[in-house]
């Protein structure tokens, strides 16, 4: 029992190393975004503490542009949660359609899904970036192209098959008209994965970088994860507030996932059925 | 009855109609038009665009940058298909022997890169890597070691391996995770009994019965690899001498920055036939494997 117990121990203290190098470069921004700034860079542990970095980006060391960090960060929260709201509220309407309706012309829609499936998302780009140029700067030039997404489609067609049909039925010989069943029965039932797909959509549209970089390059509509990339070299001797810029893109990130893990959990394994 | 089949046809079409205006919109008619505009001289701008026919394909084929973005993705998948497996396997074998109160804990720790913008890693690595930075500072004098990160290929090339692989593993990990959870502790028990080793039980019984999802794992993963943009395009801008350029920044690059939209559009198309291509191929390979382990 005693090796056993000693076994144990060994792999918890692997795996707790092993879970404070993957850490690290939070560690290391952090600390760094909180360094004084002659010190940033400097030390490998927290050297002084000093809040000069996320000042700075209140009012951009009163330089041009003095809210373009605050602009950028309310343009993300904007941008993304408007894009997620959509991209679940279209999966959730063709997966419904699809699978719970089955009406006249659902094996077309289908197939539709299938061929565009088929295709890279790229091949697309110049063409998309063509059209949507009148819309540029602007936030439906960001949101629209990235409304509807096929995975999450697919994550909701999956999760109908696995509702079952009798229920439906049943809710139909009682004379409820299709509204009706879909208020009190679909859409409830779906609450988690729709969650799921609200969230995961939420953390690829916050980082998007190449399609935001380009269909948004006036500073006051740039989010916070471009704005970041295009001072880069311009601010590149101002290490401070790129590392506090870095840590205000990752808080909300890792702070989702800490609060919702249970439901991350829940859509991997539902993911690979 | 027919009442009911009509109001249901109703409602689906209404329900489906917003994919299908995006469909036509972002999907068929830009499709069509990449085909046409490849097809073009055209530098965005300019009133007039030059039919070139396969013009654009011939100079992609012929361009040193085209090339070394379809080369650099089989060095990206050398470096990584291997990386991200071996560890994501070792995180995956960690968790499942963790005990049950931190094993949720530590999931989520090893998943959060996963969902880290490649932006705010990029702004670490730079300083960290940069000249004056504790850590090469700490190489020069300690060790005399003097690496320039981002000026030779070599380290160029696996800093931004480096980081793709602790930014993945650990989501892939949790893929390999599921599938050792699924194995049957009975299996393993019997094994014990007719004296299977620990390392044996390993490669005999876990490793095939797993073998499916290392499957959709690498298949995951080469379709990441041709996705690669934002680290190299902040920290290396494709160089030293092309070595980390990937496909989406050659693009880029073309379509935007060079204004070459004709050739952005070949460059697209060409890149979608490696894929294609890259991943038929991986998954035959794997089918094969897959098989052969039952």
């Amino acid at each position: 029992m005693s090796t056993k117990s000693r076994k144990k121990t060994v792999l918890v203290l692997l795996a707790t190393a092993l879970v404070l190098f993957m850490m690290f470069p939070y560690y290391y921004m952090l600390i760094q975004s909180l360094a004084p700034w002659e010190k940033v860079d400097q030390s490998l542990t927290p050297a002084g503490f000093s809040l000069d970095s996320f000042r700075f980006l209140m009012t951009n060391g009163g330089n041009q542009n003095p809210y373009m960090w605050l602009r950028a960060l309310a343009n993300s929260v904007i941008v993304t949660t408007t894009t997620s709201l959509l991209a679940v509220v279209t999966g959730m309407l063709v997966g419904y359609a699809i699978i719970k309706l089955r009406f006249a012309g659902h094996r077309f829609v289908f197939n539709v899904l299938l061929f565009q499936m088929f295709f890279p998302a790229i091949i697309m780009l110049v063409p998309i970036y063509l059209m949507m140029k009148p819309l540029a700067n602007t936030y439906p030039g960001m949101i629209l192209p990235t409304s509807v997404s096929l995975w999450a489609i697919f994550m909701f067609i999956n999760y109908f098959k696995t509702l079952p049909e009798e229920v439906f039925e049943a809710a139909r010989l009682d004379g409820a008209s299709e509204f009706r069943i879909l208020w009190i029965i679909g859409f409830p039932a779906a609450r988690t994965v729709a969650v799921i797909v609200f969230l995961s959509i939420f953390m690829g549209r916050w980082s998007e970088l190449m399609w935001d970089m380009l269909i948004a390059p006036n500073i006051k509509m740039q989010t916070l994860n471009v704005l970041i990339t295009t001072q880069f070299k311009p601010m590149g001797n101002l290490p401070g507030p790129l590392y506090a810029a870095s840590v205000i893109l990752t808080l909300p990130i890792v702070a989702l996932c800490l609060a919702f893990s249970r439901y991350f959990k829940e859509g991997l394994t539902f993911n690979l059925k | 009855m027919r009442k009911g089949i009509s109001e249901r046809t109703k409602i689906g079409v209404i329900f489906s109609t917003p994919y299908f205006v995006f469909a036509i919109v972002f999907f068929l008619i830009p499709l069509v038009w990449a085909v046409w505009l490849s097809t073009m001289d055209w530098n965005l701008m300019a009133i007039e665009k030059t039919w070139v026919g396969l013009g654009n394909y011939l100079s992609a084929f012929t361009s040193e940058r085209v090339q070394a973005a379809f080369l650099n993705t089989f060095k990206y998948m050398a470096v990584l298909i291997p990386g991200v497996t071996i560890f994501a396997t070792g995180i995956a074998v960690l968790l499942h022997n963790l005990p049950q109160s931190i094993k949720g804990v530590y999931s989520v720790s090893f998943f959060i890169p996963y969902l880290t913008s490649g932006v705010a890693v990029s702004v670490v690595v730079r300083y960290f890597f940069s000249y004056s930075s504790v850590f090469n500072t700490f190489l020069r004098d300690q060790l005399n070691v003097d690496v320039r990160w981002f000026q030779d290929p070599t380290p160029a090339f696996f800093i931004i391996t480096g980081i793709i692989i602790w930014k993945i593993s650990g989501y892939y990990a949790l893929i390999i995770l599921a599938a050792l959870e699924s194995i049957p502790k009975e299996i393993h028990d019997a094994a014990a009994v007719d004296g299977a080793t620990g390392v044996q039980g390993f490669f005999r019984i876990t490793l095939p019965m797993i073998v499916s999802s290392y499957s959709t794992v690498i298949v995951l993963l080469a379709g990441l690899i041709f996705g690669i943009f934002s680290e190299p395009f902040l920290l290396t801008g494709g160089g030293p001498n092309l070595a980390t350029t990937s496909w989406y920044l050659e693009l880029y690059t073309t379509s935007f920055v060079k204004f070459d939209s004709g050739m952005g559009a070949a460059i697209a198309i060409l890149n979608a036939i490696q894929i294609f291509i890259t991943i038929r191929l991986i998954t035959y390979v794997l089918n094969k494997i897959d098989y052969n382990a039952r």
